[in-house]
């Protein structure tokens, strides 16, 4: 799919809001019932009555399961549900809250009990009201010592919305999963491709893991939702030590919104070996050059997205600043509106309206945010340049308003988060014409430039590529990035690709980063000076005969 | 898991002849009754290749490429392997409510790797836990993949045992000289004894999701009491444990337990809870809804008086611990201390490590430890176990002899004069073993009815000017299952607390004191106790983690004991009166007693 014809999406975004409030699900009752006597009850004589009251019950659903050396170690699953109570005092210019999101929580009851679930809301109002109060009069305390105002108010009001949504379930066939895993693990003994290394596999285990979230929130602006989601994911990790000691391994997976979504047992098979593969590949690869690098880099997809997902997506969150500060948000990109922070070439947007994209599932997608507010797409970046900031409902100056981005982890108030982020090529490069431009550049300088297809953790690279001008592709080990920053993605990249990655995480919120393929014209590689642990101090087991 | 409750029960005699169950061992201790589970034959066969590999002259895999060979590398002298075969169903109910229902199997691997001599190696002083490493093992019976496991976890505890004998020996030449030079390891005879394994866990969840929410309905007739948990928990466990020494010992454990917690708030803002432990070998062995429901609606009732019950002043008189009270105070005051880790080292206390020998109690009273007890009078015990948790044998161990302390609880952690362990090394998983109690037992050559001591306490405040004797009817300690924290030495918070007036007005309920002063003082100032012993299950917290035990002891008049107001809580009581709970959910449990009904 060409990146232009993206820009087409957000047309899709308009959604009817207007449902009758249903009130016939009878937690949201008993949630608004309670809602009703606090707003009219709760006040400590001569303190202040909260302005602002939101109850957020989540049902959780969860199912993992793990398999290593071809055998299931652990399958749990829970259900659970807890309530959250978020009480503010004050008012909307400056009210209780702090930074971290208050609120306080309880165990709810599974039964549809509605006399034991007002008990437990009761219970986390009356902690949350004198925790709330606690916080009003010391954040009022401390506001007077600073001689700079805060830069915006501390909440913004919003219209009330009903949403309910259908409840989400949990449907995975769990003795299938149970099944694929326990092969998948036990792969690199079994399968005739890899047994010649099978002793040098220290470890090698696959799961999944399902979460399933549905949540009933009332709040004291009359807003009633009831809206979930559900993540998806299996994983594969082989992993042991190079012939010096250097620890490397294959980690990956796939993530989707539906177990159906996720890849088939026959790509789950096809994986592991490709990563079993490529491990041994690894420890068989020279070290990368002890002396740096500084030139031309070549990133995948899969490797963009991790790079946008550290350096671009936290920085356009906008999270409210320290008090006593001017400062607009934290982050880098805290006095950067609408100034450059892409070259102008790029532009982000955030469309968590978008549903599905080239036929996957995408987890970041909802209507309406954890606050209440109805989402619509965002322009983050037009032309290079920062143009809105992704927020909920506490204010930052220059934006007063939500954008509809208020999410919430598990069992946490609302923050300013992504949803569906698209990073998009005004001028996209064929997979073929962006390798070409590496090799002309490699030509150009005369010498080997680099191609990374995989980042670990911290934007390390995993798969690293030595290319030299005429094309040959050389893995090698133990190298890091460096300058690898908010200056790179500025104005260090040359050229984007048109095959969007699809990245997507379940915690702490659901979100999804849709990303090209990036040339950087400077980046530094060089060689991790980590220490080396010592080899198996004895052999594995014998493996049985085939 | 460090319980073990066994199908049979080896009573040893116990002072004063209080009645215990004699019954004759019908499992005799040879393996070749039971054929060797998979896991066990896996745990043996990789324990003895390890032991012969590790360390072996030609080191097989790791390429000696630095700087001159450093010696021969080091063949641990001691290894050995524990896996917790455990099977699990616990069901949570508050307010009425169920709020979670899980079930649960896992299989842990506890591997210890021991490297030096057992005089000096990898544990010694801080480096205890060095000894350890812990991986979750296959759920089913796949040998390569449990050996390969167990090759990966011992390989990692190898690097760190290494890597910790090297700081000892370095540590050794900078401190002065300890004194305690007992050594680190303890030598045992192996012991070999293949028991039976555990059949499935069988639970009927519907059933009892039932009766938890009937039993924490009752709260709902307390609207003052805002916190409520009813947990069932119950355990099918086997512990397997092979070590290098030859030692081969599986052992089976059941367990079930009722715990039930509540917790409510008096209008000067002290926090007050009462909690309440059932203990069985089977949930189906628990006592029947109608006796749970009668003794939590009595706890109930109590809390809710507990909260506006005067305030007592401070005070230092005459008192009486109830059996449930003084069984609490001996584990906490006493047992913990005679732990024999805390009689070594730099950080500890060591209360009575030159009281050997000496009274440390009345002449009247004696203490013994014997995990060999399923049950007391009848009462299922949580502390019994067959083995510990270093494969020893559980012994019967007396710690005090008509007031004179004669030895402490050890693990195979040796301390001055002690060289052996005597079955009491216990730990959760995932922890190394300490010496801890098990069931801990006091008894008294100088019983009085109860009439008798509380005429007795009468005296005693009179002839010390007092208007009024204090009595302790429940006490709290660690034991509390919500509290996982490590149990505060003299921190015993009196829960349920009368004056005992001379003049003969009615006992009247009072709160807010904690008992202050020296272990020592108040156990020499024990005048007498009564005749009928009362048990105290519960779940212990300490450095190897949450253990079960119990304490059993009667009840006790002393002489002085110490009290001031208690430092707690300052939040005020709810604000917004309690919503509606007059719905109480109904249940089709027949035996019901009577349940209060409505809020207010």
């Amino acid at each position: 799919m060409r990146m232009r014809s993206l820009l087409l999406i957000p047309a899709l975004c308009s959604f009817a809001m207007a449902q009758a409030p249903q009130a016939n699900d009878p937690i949201l009752t008993a949630m608004q019932q309670e809602l009703a006597r606090e707003k009219a009850d709760l006040v400590i004589p001569g303190m202040q009555r909260p302005y602002f009251i939101a109850y957020r019950l989540e049902d959780l659903h969860t199912y993992d399961a793990i398999a290593s050396y071809g055998a299931l170690t652990r399958e749990t699953e829970s259900h659970q549900r807890v309530v959250r109570v978020e009480v503010r005092i004050g008012n909307y210019a400056s009210d209780s809250s702090s930074a971290r999101g208050d609120g306080s929580l309880e165990l709810a009851p599974m039964d549809n009990d509605p006399a034991a679930l007002t008990y437990a809301l009761w219970s986390a109002t009356d902690d949350a009201y004198k925790n709330a109060l606690r916080a009003y009069a010391a954040k009022q305390a401390t506001l007077k010592t600073f001689q700079t105002p805060p830069t915006a108010n501390d909440f913004t009001p919003a219209k009330s919305v009903t949403l309910i949504e259908p409840l989400v379930e949990l449907t995975l066939d769990r003795d299938d999963w149970k099944r694929r895993l326990i092969a998948a693990s036990g792969l690199f003994e079994t399968s005739p491709e890899v047994r010649s290394f099978a002793n040098d596999v220290q470890h090698s285990s696959a799961s999944v893991s399902v979460l399933v979230v549905n949540r009933y929130t009332v709040d004291t602006d009359g807003t009633v939702l009831r809206h979930g989601y559900a993540g998806y994911s299996d994983d594969i990790n082989v992993g042991g030590q190079a012939p010096d000691g250097m620890n490397l391994g294959r980690s990956n997976g796939s993530v989707a919104t539906t177990a159906a979504g996720l890849e088939s047992a026959a790509a789950l098979n096809k994986r592991t070996l490709e990563d079993l593969i490529s491990f041994n590949e690894l420890r068989h690869a020279p070290l990368v050059d002890p002396e740096d690098y500084h030139g031309p880099v070549l990133f995948s997809g899969d490797a963009s997205a991790d790079v946008f997902n550290r350096l671009l997506v936290p920085n356009v969150e906008a999270d409210r600043p320290d008090m006593g500060t001017a400062a607009r948000t934290r982050g880098a990109y805290q006095s950067s509106y609408k100034t450059p922070i892409l070259p102008s070439f790029l532009s982000v947007v955030d469309d968590p309206a978008m549903r599905t994209f080239e036929g996957h599932g995408l987890l970041g997608a909802y209507k309406v945010d954890d606050e209440g507010v109805p989402v619509a797409p965002v322009d983050v970046v037009v032309r290079g340049k920062l143009m809105n900031y992704l927020i909920g409902r506490e204010p930052v100056k220059d934006f007063p308003d939500s954008n509809g981005h208020g999410r919430a982890g598990l069992g946490q108030g609302a923050h300013s988060r992504a949803g569906v982020i698209l990073i998009k090529s005004l001028d996209p490069l064929s997979a073929e014409a962006l390798h070409a431009k590496l090799l002309a550049l490699a030509k150009e300088q005369g010498r080997d430039v680099y191609s990374v297809e995989t980042l670990g953790g911290e934007l390390a690279p995993r798969l690293l590529y030595r290319v030299s001008p005429d094309g040959k592709r050389t893995l090698v080990r133990g190298a890091i990035f460096d300058e690898l920053d908010q200056r790179a993605i500025r104005s260090g990249i040359l050229a984007a690709g048109g095959k969007p990655y699809v990245a997507q995480q379940v915690m702490p919120v659901p979100q999804t980063t849709i990303a090209p393929e990036l040339l950087f014209a400077d980046i530094t590689v060089k060689r991790a000076n980590e220490e080396q642990q010592k080899l198996p101090y004895y052999p594995p087991p014998v493996l049985p005969a085939n | 898991m460090s319980l073990r409750v066994a199908v049979f029960a080896c009573a040893g005699s116990l002072v004063c002849g209080v009645a215990a169950a004699q019954t004759v061992p019908t499992q005799s201790s040879t393996s070749s009754v039971v054929q060797e589970p998979v896991l066990m034959q896996a745990m043996d066969t990789e324990l003895h290749r390890a032991m012969a590999d590790l360390g072996s002259a030609s080191e097989p895999v790791a390429s000696s490429n630095e700087k001159s060979a450093e010696k021969a590398p080091q063949k641990p002298y001691f290894l050995s392997y524990s896996a917790a075969d455990a099977e699990s169903v616990t069901i949570t109910a508050q307010y009425g409510a169920i709020v979670n229902s899980n079930q649960s199997h896992d299989r842990t691997a506890d591997v210890q790797v021991r490297i030096g001599t057992p005089e000096l190696d990898n544990t010694h002083d801080t480096h205890r836990a060095s000894a350890l490493t812990t991986m979750s093992l296959p759920l089913t019976d796949d040998r390569e993949a449990i050996e390969r496991t167990l090759w990966f976890t011992t390989n990692r505890g190898y690097g760190k045992a290494l890597d910790a004998l090297e700081k000892v020996k370095t540590e050794q030449q900078v401190r002065a000289r300890e004194e305690d030079r007992s050594p680190d390891f303890s030598r045992q005879q192996p012991v070999v004894d293949i028991l039976p394994t555990e059949p499935p866990l069988t639970v009927d969840r519907a059933a009892w999701e039932a009766r938890l929410r009937q039993i924490s309905g009752i709260f709902r007739g307390y609207p003052d009491i805002f916190y409520d948990t009813v947990v069932l928990q119950a355990t099918h466990e086997t512990d397997y444990f092979v070590s290098s020494e030859g030692s081969k010992v599986a052992a089976p454990n059941h367990v079930a337990r009722l715990i039930v917690e509540a917790r409510t708030r008096a209008a000067d803002g002290m926090d007050m809870f009462r909690d309440e432990t059932f203990e069985a070998d089977s949930a189906g062995h628990l006592p029947a809804q109608a006796e749970v429901m009668t003794k939590i609606e009595a706890l109930a009732k109590g809390l809710n008086d507990l909260r506006t019950a005067p305030i007592t002043e401070p005070y230092n008189g005459p008192a009486i611990l109830s059996g449930r009270a003084a069984a609490v105070f001996f584990h906490e005051v006493l047992g913990h201390r005679l732990e024999g880790q805390r009689q070594r080292g730099d950080e500890e206390g060591e209360t009575f490590t030159k009281l050997l020998g000496k009274a440390i109690l009345p002449s009247f009273l004696s203490v013994a430890d014997d995990p060999t007890l399923k049950t007391y009078d009848g009462h299922p015990l949580s502390g019994h176990y067959l083995f510990d948790d270093e494969g020893q044998p559980a012994q019967r161990v007396q710690l005090v002899q008509d007031g004179v302390l004669q030895t402490f609880l050890m693990s195979r952690l040796p301390v001055a004069g002690f060289s052996e362990s005597n079955g009491h090394g216990r730990a959760q998983t995932g922890k190394m073993p300490t010496g801890r109690q098990g069931n801990l037992i006091v008894t008294s050559a100088k019983t009085v009815s109860d009439t008798k001591l509380r005429q007795m306490l009468k005296a005693e405040a009179r002839k010390q000017g007092k208007t009024y004797g204090l009595y302790f009817e429940d006490i709290s300690s660690g034991f509390a299952v919500t509290t996982r924290r490590s149990p505060q030495a003299f921190q015993v918070i009196p829960l349920v607390v009368y004056r005992v007036y001379v003049d003969g007005r009615p006992d009247e309920l009072v709160r807010g004191v904690s008992i202050v002063g020296t272990p020592q003082a108040a156990l020499s100032s024990i005048v007498a106790t009564d005749d009928h012993p009362e048990v105290f299950n519960g779940l212990c917290g300490a450095e190897s983690g949450t253990v079960p035990v119990s304490a059993v002891a009667p009840a006790m008049l002393v002489s002085s004991i110490e009290t001031q107001r208690q430092a707690q809580g300052t939040s005020r009581p709810p604000i917004v009166p309690p919503p509606p709970l007059d719905d109480v959910p109904s249940t089709s449990t027949p035996n019901t007693t009577g349940t209060p009904k409505g809020g207010r």
